[in-house]
């Protein structure tokens, strides 16, 4: 009986602590989801905090790279990834690759602007899973 | 219950069944966790070969770009084959079966089908890139346009260079093919960790199960121990167990009996309690496991030997004791009582000297001595002069005084080889061994003479004299009773001669006994001039005080004698085997009598007239024909009869004995009743009274009149009574004279009684008025009453 009211007790104060932190410190929610071969997510957010909850629905691993730049991405010499050390400066924030069926949290806080969300594991920008995303 | 092993029984059962409940389960989970590791390792086998495929996969997708441009270039290059093995593998590793030799330094692999969502839906994903991959290379190097391949895995490609194509083509397949074998590794490790997680369920299942099981048989063996202690414990019969060093375990009983503490009684502790002259016989007892039924003495702590009756059980075989048992009682009690009982029936209670009975066998033994030593030997018999006198004058108490100091007297000049006896009132007996007249005569004078200083009783100073008869036996065969005879007859004759005076028997004395002829003829004619009437005395039930029953005593009125007691005439009826028709006439009467009152509806429910039948009578057969006849005369049904007979006459030994004892008992089978008269002074051992068709004891009376002041005679009294119940029988005190012995007789739990106090024998009128009144004496029956 006191364990029941106790992991009730904590639930309570789980949901609670849910509700606080998703509203005033994280910011707007952003769903992206990802899939063989494309990423979905909102064309437009505001701009300020920004929480993208990321979602693999696989089949295959995938990461989540987002980047300030709105045109084409430049290429490694391999010809099938993105070249990251050259984006370098306008990374604004990574997701390691996540199984089929994972969903992760991305925190960030974006100034307006216009950005690109994609996947650079091998062939997979080029594949497809890559979009664009406009902060204003 | 030590004995009897049954009783643990189904513990053990239970026990058994648990200890094999515990490694069956043991059993079981050890198969089950060893199954599980063997399947785990195959799969894991498998699980190598899959992996290795998968990664294969990468290589294969890579090589085959290279083996399409090679071709496309013209070099010697195989895409197709390379092509064939990608597609072969992507299904092998989907659907399980053979995955192909790739470079010949490995070989063909039998896979199993994948198994998990996610491999399969990476493995699916895999194949269609492969086709796509090898669609879009079949088009390069057909120079078709790539672009014109139809996808199927859902990847969108921007670049229109087949080259381009192929290489993006490329790195998707290899991506998700290192990526189903990074899954399958990691499905390896999480089915490692499943296989920890049930094993160690399994182990705990398996351990949790065996403790409890244990638990339960710990739990189940301490029930059984608690129950064997307590039954022990509590019980009150002794309980002792040896092994090697002793005594192993003596129950609470033991030290509670001996008040020695149980750590005195362990180990070799025990051996010393035990009295000197038995402890071979407990020691070879508790060594060997034999003899099983022993008897031994212990000292307790103040000294005192405890009797203990032991019955000895070897379990040094039952794995429960692996000892040697003893269940011992204390009968010090029971011993104790038996040799008063015995002492009682040898001895004279007032003086402690040898009893009647004593006396004859201690002169069987001497007459058996003397047929083969040739030696003589006296029996003298003593009287005392003017006892009687003493007694009416002065009391009983005073009597008996006089008798003890006349018997210590008789004491001082009694050599301690001979026998001193008394046989009951003033007479007194002496047995010598070895002796001639002279000697006998000499001896005689002696007893006489230290008689002559004055007694000092009650503030009287008495002078007595003794009248001794003296029978000699000179050596061979001789009759014990015969000698006693002679004796008392010579007595008689010293008697008449004077007093203080002894004579020595002979053979001539018998017949100058005129006195005793003439008696005998008188006793015969009185007969047959109906000199003799019957009187009766009532018995009264102490509860109650309702007469229950009548005791039928012979009365003689001679013409010339006037009334002659029973005690004077009995001894010469006997003699002369009047005592027949005198029997037969007792029967007869006490059965017509009954009977009137039967008739006239005087009698209450189960009134037994008792009639006295001599040893003599009993002896010379007939007794159970002669009590029907009685019966069938009267029309008297057989419950009204009681019998009262002897304890000499029922324990008689030899033919006589046998027939009595079988008349008798076909006569208590009839309903005849049957009581032990003076009970408590014949009888050599108290077990044979169990045989014997007894319904009702008779406490003598001796040792009803000292049953107030006589603490011995109390206890004797307590004794017979406790034993009559014991026995299941009826206990009747006769000879009551006092209140004080009627308080303490009902104290003693005594059914019935009979005495001057509640009525004198009467005459059967006087019966008549008695029985219509109900009650006997008027005070005592309102005492009882209320």
């Amino acid at each position: 009986m006191p364990l029941r009211l106790l992991v009730l007790a904590s639930l309570a104060l789980l949901a609670c602590s849910g509700c606080g932190s998703g509203g005033h410190e994280a910011g707007a929610v952003v769903r992206v989801t990802e899939r063989d071969f494309r990423i979905s997510a909102p064309r437009h957010v505001r701009s300020g905090d920004l929480l993208l909850s990321v979602r693999n629905r696989g089949p295959d691993a995938h990461e989540l790279i987002v980047v300030r730049e709105g045109s084409r991405l430049p290429l490694r010499r391999d010809g099938s990834t993105v070249s990251e050390e050259r984006l370098e400066p306008v990374i604004v924030g990574t997701l390691e690759p996540g199984q089929p069926g994972s969903s992760r949290k991305l925190r960030l806080h974006l100034a307006p602007g216009h950005y690109q969300l994609f996947c650079n594991m091998s062939g997979h920008y080029l594949g497809g899973m890559h979009t664009k995303l406009v902060v204003g | 219950m030590l004995r009897r092993r049954q009783a643990f029984r189904p513990f053990a059962t239970r026990g058994r069944r648990t200890i094999a409940g515990i490694l069956a389960t043991f059993a079981l989970f050890s198969t089950l966790t060893v199954t599980v590791s063997i399947w785990a390792t195959s799969g894991s086998r498998h699980r190598a070969s899959v992996l290795e495929v998968a990664a294969r996969q990468r290589t294969l997708a890579e090589r085959y770009v290279k083996d399409v441009l090679l071709a496309r270039a013209g070099a010697q290059a195989d895409p197709a084959l390379t092509g064939r093995l990608l597609a072969l593998s992507a299904d092998a590793l989907l659907n399980g079966g053979v995955a192909p030799a790739v470079n010949g330094d490995d070989d063909e692999t039998l896979l199993p089908p994948a198994s998990g969502v996610t491999v399969r839906a990476q493995l699916r994903q895999e194949r269609r890139l492969v086709r796509d991959l090898t669609a879009t290379g079949s088009a390069v190097l057909a120079r078709r346009p790539a672009t014109a391949v139809k996808l199927t895995a859902d990847e969108r490609l921007t670049a229109r260079d087949p080259v381009e194509r192929l290489r993006v083509l490329s790195a998707l397949t290899s991506n998700v093919s290192l990526n189903a074998a990074r899954t399958i590794g990691a499905e390896d490790d999480r089915n490692i960790g499943r296989l920890i997680v049930i094993e160690v369920v399994l182990g705990a299942i398996g351990l949790l199960t065996s403790l409890l099981l244990a638990f339960g048989l710990i739990a189940a063996t301490r029930r059984q121990t608690a129950h064997f202690r307590s039954l022990v414990t509590s019980s009150t019969d002794l309980v002792l167990v040896f092994g090697d060093g002793g005594c192993r375990y003596a129950s609470e009983s033991v030290a509670t009996m001996l008040g020695h503490p149980e750590d005195d009684l362990l180990g070799e502790g025990f051996a010393g309690f035990v009295h000197e002259d038995d402890r071979a016989s407990v020691c070879a007892a508790y060594a060997h496991g034999e003899p099983h039924e022993i008897v031994f003495r212990v000292a307790n702590e103040f000294h005192e030997w405890r009797h203990l009756e032991a019955h000895v059980t070897d379990l040094r075989a039952d794995r429960q004791i692996r000892g040697i048992v003893l269940n011992a009682r204390d009968v010090t009690e029971r011993l104790r009582l038996e040799e008063e009982l015995t002492h009682q029936a040898f001895h004279d209670g007032l003086t402690g000297l040898p009893n009647r009975a004593l006396f004859r066998d201690r002169l069987d033994q001497s007459l058996a001595r003397s047929k083969r030593s040739h030696e003589g030997l006296a029996v003298l018999l003593l009287d005392l002069d003017g006892f009687k006198q003493v007694n009416d004058s002065l009391g009983h108490d005073a009597g008996d005084q006089l008798l003890e100091e006349v018997a210590r007297r008789f004491g001082e000049v009694t050599r301690p080889a001979d026998t001193l006896a008394r046989f009951g009132g003033d007479e007194f007996a002496l047995l010598l061994e070895g002796a001639n007249e002279t000697q006998a005569v000499a001896a005689a004078n002696r007893l006489v003479r230290n008689l002559s200083e004055p007694i000092r009783i009650a503030g009287h100073e008495l002078g007595l004299g003794a009248s001794v008869g003296i029978a000699m036996h000179a050596g061979g065969e001789a009759a014990s009773e015969e000698l006693i005879r002679h004796a008392d007859l010579a007595m008689y004759a010293a008697k008449e001669a004077g007093r203080g005076r002894h004579e020595v028997f002979r053979y001539d004395m018998a017949r100058e006994l005129g006195e005793l002829l003439g008696l005998e003829h008188e006793l015969r004619l009185g007969l047959q001039r109906g000199e003799f009437s019957l009187h009766y005395q009532p018995e009264i039930a102490l509860d109650t005080a309702a007469i229950v029953g009548v005791e039928a005593l012979l009365r003689w009125h001679s013409p010339t004698r006037g009334s002659v007691p029973p005690a004077e005439f009995i001894p010469i009826a006997e003699a002369t085997g009047l005592i027949v028709p005198l029997g037969e006439y007792v029967l007869h009467e006490a059965c017509a009598q009954t009977a009137r009152w039967l008739r006239n509806a005087a009698l209450p429910e189960g009134f037994v007239t008792w009639t006295n039948l001599s040893g003599k009578q009993l002896s010379a057969g007939g007794v159970s024909a002669l009590v029907r006849e009685a019966l069938e005369a009267a029309e008297l049904p057989a419950g009204f009869l009681g019998l009262e007979v002897t304890e000499t006459a029922l324990v008689q030994e030899g033919h006589a004995g046998e027939r009595a004892r079988a008349e008798l008992q076909e006569l208590h089978e009839l309903g005849v009743r049957i009581a032990v008269d003076d009970f408590g002074t014949g009888f050599s051992s108290l077990g044979q009274l169990r045989s014997f068709p007894v319904d009702m004891i008779k406490v003598d009376r001796s040792f009803v009149q000292g049953i107030e002041h006589d603490a011995k005679d109390a206890a004797i009294t307590a004794n017979l009574v406790s034993l009559a119940h014991a026995l299941g029988l009826l206990a009747i005190a006769e000879g009551i004279e006092s209140d004080g012995q009627l308080t303490s007789l009902r104290e003693l739990g005594c059914d019935l009684a009979q005495g001057f106090l509640f009525a004198r024998p009467a005459p059967p009128e006087e019966i008549d008025r008695l029985l219509a009144e109900g009650s006997a004496r008027v005070s005592g029956g309102r005492e009882a009453a209320a």
